[in-house]
Parts: C-alpha cells; sequence; structure tokens
C-alpha cells in the first residue's frame, strides 16, 4: 500500500469568501497553486519534495494535512482519505508544518507533553527534547522567546511524538545552521531506519541529495520530475563536464565521436567535453591519437543543483523530459 | 485528542496570560464591589436582602431608570465577546492553528474546545465575583435570598455564554482578526444600542408593506405583541425579562421597561392569558439557542476554511 497517493489533485485558490468579503465587490482573479498533480510514494520511503518557493510544495502537503481543501481529485495518506479521515492520518503521522507558530506562552516541554497526550503515545518528553538538541534547560523555558533554530527543533520533536509511521516534514532545515540541518538529517535517516515513511520538502537540494530515496521536482504546480538521484543524474544525460588543457591541435571531431560524448567546447587550447563518466579515458585517447597531448584536465561532476536548475529553470533539457508519474 | 484537551490548553493558556486573573478582578470588584458598596453604605442597616440590589429596576429614590440586571448584562456581554473573539482567529493569524491541526485534533474539537475553555474562563470570573458578593451581603447584614439569587447567577451564567457562543463565531466565520474585531464591535452595538430600533421598525414596515398591499394594517395589540416578540430576540432583553421573572409574576417581567402606551394596551392582553412565545419557558428556549446555534454555525464555517 501506498503511504501517500495523490491523483489528479488541482487547487485553485479563489477570492476569500468570508462573511465580509462578500460584501466588498472587489474579486481578485483565482490562482491555481497545484494542476493536476498525480503521484505515490511507498511506504517506508524517504521522498524529497523539490521545488523553488511558490512551486505548490506547501499547497501540496497542506492538502495531505487537511489544511486546505483539493479543488479537484482524491488524497489518501496512510489508506485513509485525507479530508474525511484527517484525523485519523494525524494520529499515525508526525507533521513539521510550514508557517506555523508555537504557543508563546507555553514552555517547550509543555508543547511536546500536549503532543504526546494529543497522540495518546507514552513518550518521554524530556527524550524527544534531547533528541533533537534542545537542552533542559531550554525546554523549561516559555517557547514564545525561542529563536526559529529552536522553534524549528521543537516542532520536530512534536512531530517525532508517538513513534509515527509517516513523517511530513515541509522545509525542515529553514531556520537551522548547518550542524542543525545535519542533526535533522540524521533523525529524518533514523526515523526511516525505524521503518517509517518520510516526505519532505526542500528548495536546497544539498539536504535532499543525502537522504532521499526518491525525489519529486515541483515547478508551476506541476511535477516536472519523479525519480530517484541517480535516475535524474542520468536523465539529464550528463554525469561529468571533463575539462581540458590541450597542447596542439586535436580532432575536436574525433573527440564529438567517442560514445557517451554530448558536447565539445574549444576556447583556445582548452577543452569542455560534456560526457558520461565511462566516456573520460576515452576522451583522453581520442585526443592524444590526433597528436595533440594532454597538459592537464579536471573533471566536474553534474551536481545535484546543476540538476534540479536545469529542471525548475527550464534548460533545454527540461523541455526534452518527458513528466513521469 | 478531543475537546477536552483543546479546552483544557486554552484555559491553561488563558491563566498563563493572566486574562483569567484580570477578568477574576474585574467581577471582585464589579459585583463584589457594587453589593458592598449598596449594601454597607447606601441601605446600610436597613434590613435589606438580595432581592433589594438585584431585583432593583430603579435607582433608590426614583430618580432614573436602572436595572442591575440591565448593567450587568452590558457588562457580561461585552468582556464575553471580547474574551471569545480571536480565539480561533488569532491561532489561524499566528500558525499556531497547524501546530494544533498537526495532531490528532479535528476542526470540531478545536471549534468547541475554544467554546468549552473561553465559556470557563468567562464563568469562572463571573462566579468569583457573584460568591464575593454573597459573602459581602452575609458580612453586611443583608439577607440572601438563595432562590433567586441562584437563579440570578445561572442565568447571567447563560448570557455570558451564549455572546461566547457569538465570539466564537465570529471567530471562526472571520479571515483576519480585524474582520473579527469590526464584527465583535458591530454586533455589540446592534444588541446593545441598535435592537430597539429594529424592535420598532419592523412592525412599521410590515404595516406599511400590509397597507401597500391591501391587507389592512395590524391592531395596536399586534404591533406591540410583534415588537416585544423581537424585543427578546435580543439575548440582552431575554436575560434581563428572565431576571425580572425572578423578582415577580411573568406579566410584569414582559413589560420590564416597557412604554406607559405599551403597557396600558397590552398588560390586560396579557393578564388574561400570556401566548406562548411570551412564556418563561420560550424566551428561555431563544437563549439557549443563542448558546447552541452560533458555535454550530461558527464550525460549520470553519470546517471548510482553507488555512
Amino acid at each position: 500500500m501506498a503511504a501517500i497517493e495523490l491523483n489528479g489533485v488541482t487547487k485553485r485558490f479563489e477570492d476569500d469568501d468570508g462573511v465580509f468579503e462578500t460584501l466588498q465587490l472587489s474579486s481578485t482573479p483565482s490562482v491555481t497553486a497545484v494542476n493536476d498533480l498525480s503521484f505515490s510514494v511507498a511506504e517506508g520511503e524517504v521522498f524529497g519534495f523539490l521545488g523553488p518557493n511558490g512551486a505548490g510544495k506547501s499547497t501540496t502537503i497542506n492538502m495531505l494535512l487537511d489544511f486546505v481543501r483539493p479543488t479537484e481529485g482524491t488524497i489518501r495518506v496512510l489508506g485513509h482519505d485525507a479530508q474525511a479521515e484527517s484525523v485519523a492520518v494525524r494520529r499515525r503521522t508526525g507533521v513539521l508544518p510550514e508557517g506555523y507558530d508555537v504557543y508563546d506562552r507555553l514552555t517547550g516541554r509543555e508543547h511536546v507533553e500536549f503532543a504526546i497526550q494529543s497522540k495518546e503515545a507514552d513518550d518521554d518528553p524530556d527524550e524527544l527534547l534531547s533528541r533533537v538538541g534542545l537542552d533542559p534547560e531550554d525546554a523549561g523555558r516559555r517557547a514564545g522567546g525561542y529563536s526559529k533554530g529552536m522553534t524549528q527543533r521543537l516542532a520536530l520533536a512534536m512531530a517525532l511524538a508517538g513513534s509515527p509511521d509517516l513523517l511530513i516534514l515541509d522545509e525542515p532545515s529553514s531556520g537551522l545552521d548547518p550542524a542543525g540541518a545535519r542533526e535533522m538529517r540524521e533523525i529524518v535517516r533514523a526515523e526511516a531506519e525505524r521503518g517509517a515513511t518520510v516526505f519532505f520538502s526542500s528548495h536546497v537540494l544539498g539536504q535532499v541529495e543525502a537522504v532521499c530515496d526518491r525525489v519529486g521536482i515541483m515547478r508551476n504546480g506541476e511535477l516536472i520530475a519523479e525519480d530517484s538521484i541517480r535516475g535524474l543524474r542520468s536523465r539529464i544525460g550528463t554525469d561529468s563536464v571533463l575539462r581540458l588543457d590541450v597542447d596542439g591541435n586535436a580532432d575536436l571531431a574525433a573527440v564529438r565521436n567517442v560514445e557517451g560524448v554530448s558536447s565539445v567546447d574549444a576556447d583556445g587550447e582548452r577543452l569542455a567535453v560534456s560526457c558520461t563518466d565511462d566516456a573520460k579515458t576515452s576522451v583522453i585517447e581520442a585526443i592524444e591519437a590526433s597528436g595533440a597531448t594532454v597538459a592537464d584536465f579536471e573533471t566536474d561532476t553534474a551536481s545535484l543543483e546543476d540538476i534540479f536548475i536545469a529542471y525548475t529553470e527550464g534548460g533545454k533539457t527540461t523541455e526534452e523530459t518527458e513528466v513521469s508519474a | 485528542m478531543t475537546v477536552e484537551s483543546v479546552a483544557r490548553k486554552d484555559f491553561r493558556d488563558a491563566l498563563r496570560s493572566r486574562w483569567l486573573i484580570g477578568l477574576t478582578l474585574f467581577f471582585a470588584l464589579l459585583i463584589g464591589g457594587s453589593t458592598a458598596l449598596f449594601y454597607g453604605v447606601l441601605l446600610k442597616g436597613a434590613g435589606a436582602n438580595s432581592e433589594t440590589l438585584f431585583g432593583l429596576t430603579t435607582a433608590p429614590g426614583g430618580l432614573f431608570s436602572f436595572s442591575y440586571a440591565g448593567m450587568l448584562g452590558f457588562v457580561l456581554a461585552l468582556i464575553a465577546l471580547v474574551t471569545a473573539h480571536g480565539s480561533l482567529i488569532d491561532e489561524r493569524e499566528s500558525g499556531t492553528i497547524k501546530l494544533l491541526l498537526s495532531l490528532p485534533n479535528s476542526r470540531r474539537d478545536v471549534v468547541f474546545g475554544k467554546l468549552v475553555g473561553r465559556t470557563l474562563v468567562v464563568l469562572v470570573s463571573m462566579l468569583v465575583g457573584f460568591v464575593i458578593a454573597m459573602f459581602a451581603m452575609l458580612f453586611l447584614g443583608g439577607q440572601v435570598m438563595f432562590a433567586s439569587y441562584a437563579g440570578q447567577v445561572a442565568l447571567s451564567g447563560l448570557l455570558a455564554t451564549s455572546f461566547v457562543s457569538i465570539g466564537i463565531w465570529l471567530s471562526a466565520t472571520s479571515t483576519s482578526q480585524r474582520q473579527a474585531l469590526f464584527g465583535t464591535f458591530g454586533l455589540y452595538f446592534i444588541f446593545a444600542v441598535l435592537w430597539s430600533t429594529v424592535a420598532t421598525g419592523v412592525p412599521r414596515v410590515v404595516n406599511w408593506a400590509m397597507d401597500q398591499l391591501g391587507l389592512g394594517t395590524l391592531s395596536m395589540t399586534q404591533v406591540i405583541e410583534m415588537r416585544l416578540f423581537i424585543k427578546y430576540l435580543n439575548p440582552l432583553r431575554a436575560y434581563e425579562t428572565l431576571v425580572a421573572e425572578l423578582y415577580g409574576p411573568a406579566v410584569a417581567a414582559r413589560l420590564f421597561k416597557a412604554s406607559l402606551g405599551e403597557r396600558l394596551t397590552i398588560k390586560g392582553v396579557f393578564e388574561e392569558s400570556l401566548p406562548f412565545y411570551f412564556n418563561g419557558w420560550f424566551i428561555l428556549a431563544i437563549l439557549l439557542a443563542w448558546i447552541v446555534v452560533p458555535p454550530i454555525l461558527g464550525y460549520l464555517s470553519f470546517r471548510k476554511a482553507d488555512l
């Protein structure tokens, strides 16, 4: 069974329809935040939900949690309808929402106790708090005085209460320093090892690369790619850029003919060859065979960041990539 | 988890914010203080009982019209609205609602938990005021008529609860704090000030419309009955007349604060047979409806809202 399953989900935000707004004659045009979105996340999977700000990630997550309702389509989470059976979903889900705030007057520990009570769990609040790196002194203080990073740790502790089957984390690393972000990843990994499904969003690739089994990339309310990190890499087609300083005239046509080479750019005696990892040796051999010598070379591995930018900013590779769902 | 856990957290929050303490002090001074002043200074040693003040309808000496229940009703309604109007919208605007709804709480739990929490805050502080007033009377030699006093406390509790309900409704329906605030003051103004204009205006409009349609006009009795009926749809007026019934006959209570003309026309009719919709139980049902209906409407709107 899939932990999360979306089917043709669309969310349009119409203008507000509060009692008072209906009296006003102004109307704002509706905005389509999510458009015909379908994908699923398997049980036990760590799924990274990527995309630039405003791509529809949070709206999607808010629909999983029934904070907002889809205009069209169906959503099932842990086998329950996300709208009709939202409480059942949230009983087994730990959530780190986006755009939340803590109760200023309750202490950190009271927040965690409230989460434990609500989930009818029997965790030790101090254990959860130390797990997310909130020291006991801070845990006893009112959360109103917390920094963004401490608030984020507190919310994560609340999410972990009751050993949920599913963790939904919306931009979990925001507000955390690099060390905090690393601890966050370690917690995600530990939860996945325990058997939990983890669904988390990020606009920072580095957070995702190390922990995700699979990623989905959102742009303008649509899922434009869904694959493993390796799959995404290979789909971009170019794994590495080989930069070479060449003495003499290399036969560029011969280099282009090497299997696995996708492009060759020459700038005087400097060549930049985009190719797969396996093709590197053949490229150097082809250059030397044409009578030139390779004085020096270096390899740039295409980072996930490059892939991400290629997808989300609509480079030529994006146009060629079919969306798989 | 449940209505109860939301209510408990909300109540604790009111404790922390000192709102509960502040309200308690306020009611101690208002109810307890006014009682102490009345029995200790104004009616010192006159052998008064609790009905002398709480059943009071004119100031001692008859200088101006004053009803204790009327005064208390205005204050309770305002306090209840102020206490409740932010309950949901504040959490929505700050984002704490997302934390609350990330946990297994349903939106119903949140609305009704808030209702229970805020109602308790108002009731507890109000009760402290009434208990202090009771001891003040006993201490100052006034006799406490327990039946009517308990009735007064209970009705005051119902009135306060109805305005907490109305506040919850506003809070659940609003999409911004500004809206909830304007709605609160607007509604308070309608109930406290505008209502008599409505009660007088509606029969006139009906009369005019019937005349235009050639259906004849309403009799004087019908006009006054309609006016009184609309008057008692207002929880503040329902409360006032129900309190008056604790201290006197039902007909007099229904004609409480009525004009001389109204009295002359309708008193005889009412004494012969009081229509069921002016019966005390019916008026009480109206007050109870103000407790039950608004939070349900609020929930129905909040249930559909995108947070």
